[in-house]
């Protein structure tokens, strides 16, 4: 039987699907990263029609965020963020089609042939809900919580680190990095510098 | 057999066949990013479907959700951290410039 809820899953769940499609269909980047919001806020919204109201607003303030900085990147790494020039950055579309396609189809075969038991309708109140997947936080789950943010930090360490500018090491005036700073000549620099700090030495 | 539930499912297969063609298709890396998102984002309905039709009473399976959603942010954390540093080397994120990483 087709439900009021079955009709809004279905309707944000197309939503959801274009706009991700959408997301490689556009020159521009900028439409690319708005895109994908989009698609993100319509899976939230798909939560929000399942009753998981938590979770659906979860989604769709992190997705916001998330895509918020996305478009930044964009606009910073992309030579035409804009589009304008038309320019395709895609390749191996046949081959990429193919495996799209075949996982989807595969997906769908076993989401529809396999008998998934027992369905319930009802679900408990949301604010129940919400205090049970605290209590499950902070019980049984909280290792496995503890070391999701322990992973969140070391991921944000090692990205900083990663994306820092390189600073080497000066001891008594003579260079131990492979980057040296402070006054020393140009000829000084490793190899392996980069022609930008070469050039701003030089000058 | 549940509508919502099949529905559910087949809109997972959709964003994780969509996020299939972009990680595969795109040359520049933030696109790739993006398509591993759309993937990670099947992953996430599939998990709130199960939970909401299946096992509405049992509290790990949002748990579950939440793992995920790390994830997708641990991704664009450690993602972009190697774009910029990339970007800073060689002034472009364009992964088909980087075919020396296969030596």
């Amino acid at each position: 039987m087709i439900t009021g809820q079955a009709i809004f899953i279905g309707f944000f769940g197309l939503a959801t699907v274009w706009f991700g499609i959408v997301v490689f269909r556009t020159f521009s980047m900028v439409r690319s990263a708005i895109a994908l919001l989009f698609s993100q806020t319509a899976l939230g919204a798909m939560f929000l029609t399942m009753q998981a109201e938590f979770l659906g607003v979860l989604q769709i303030m992190m997705m916001a965020t998330e895509m918020s900085v996305m478009a930044i990147f964009m606009v910073m790494f992309m030579m035409d963020p804009g589009g304008m020039g038309e320019m395709d950055m895609s390749h191996q579309k046949r081959l990429s089609l193919i495996a799209g396609f075949v996982s989807f189809v595969g997906a769908v075969a076993v989401a529809v042939f396999i008998d998934w038991g027992p369905v319930t309708i009802t679900v408990v109140d949301t604010a129940k809900q919400t205090e049970a997947l605290g209590l499950e936080l902070l019980g049984r789950s909280m290792l496995i919580f503890e070391t999701a943010g322990i992973t969140i930090l070391t991921a944000m360490i090692a990205a900083t680190a990663v994306a820092i500018k390189p600073v080497p090491l000066t001891v008594n005036n003579s260079t131990t990095g492979d980057l040296p700073v402070g006054d020393f000549p140009v000829d000084s620099l490793p190899t392996n510098s980069l022609p930008a700090q070469k050039e701003d030495k030089a000058k | 057999m549940n509508v919502e539930l099949i529905w559910t499912l087949i809109t997972a297969a959709a964003l994780f066949g969509v996020g299939i063609y972009g990680a595969l298709s795109q040359t520049n890396l933030v696109m790739i990013m993006m398509g591993i998102e759309l993937i990670l984002a099947g992953a996430l309905l599939n998990l709130v479907g199960f939970w909401r039709y299946l096992h509405p009473d049992v509290a790990a399976g949002q748990m579950f959700v939440l793992i995920v959603m790390t994830v997708m942010a641990l991704e664009m954390a450690v993602g972009f951290g190697i774009a910029i540093a990339r970007f800073r080397n060689k002034g472009s994120v364009e992964m088909e410039e980087a075919a020396e990483l296969k030596e």
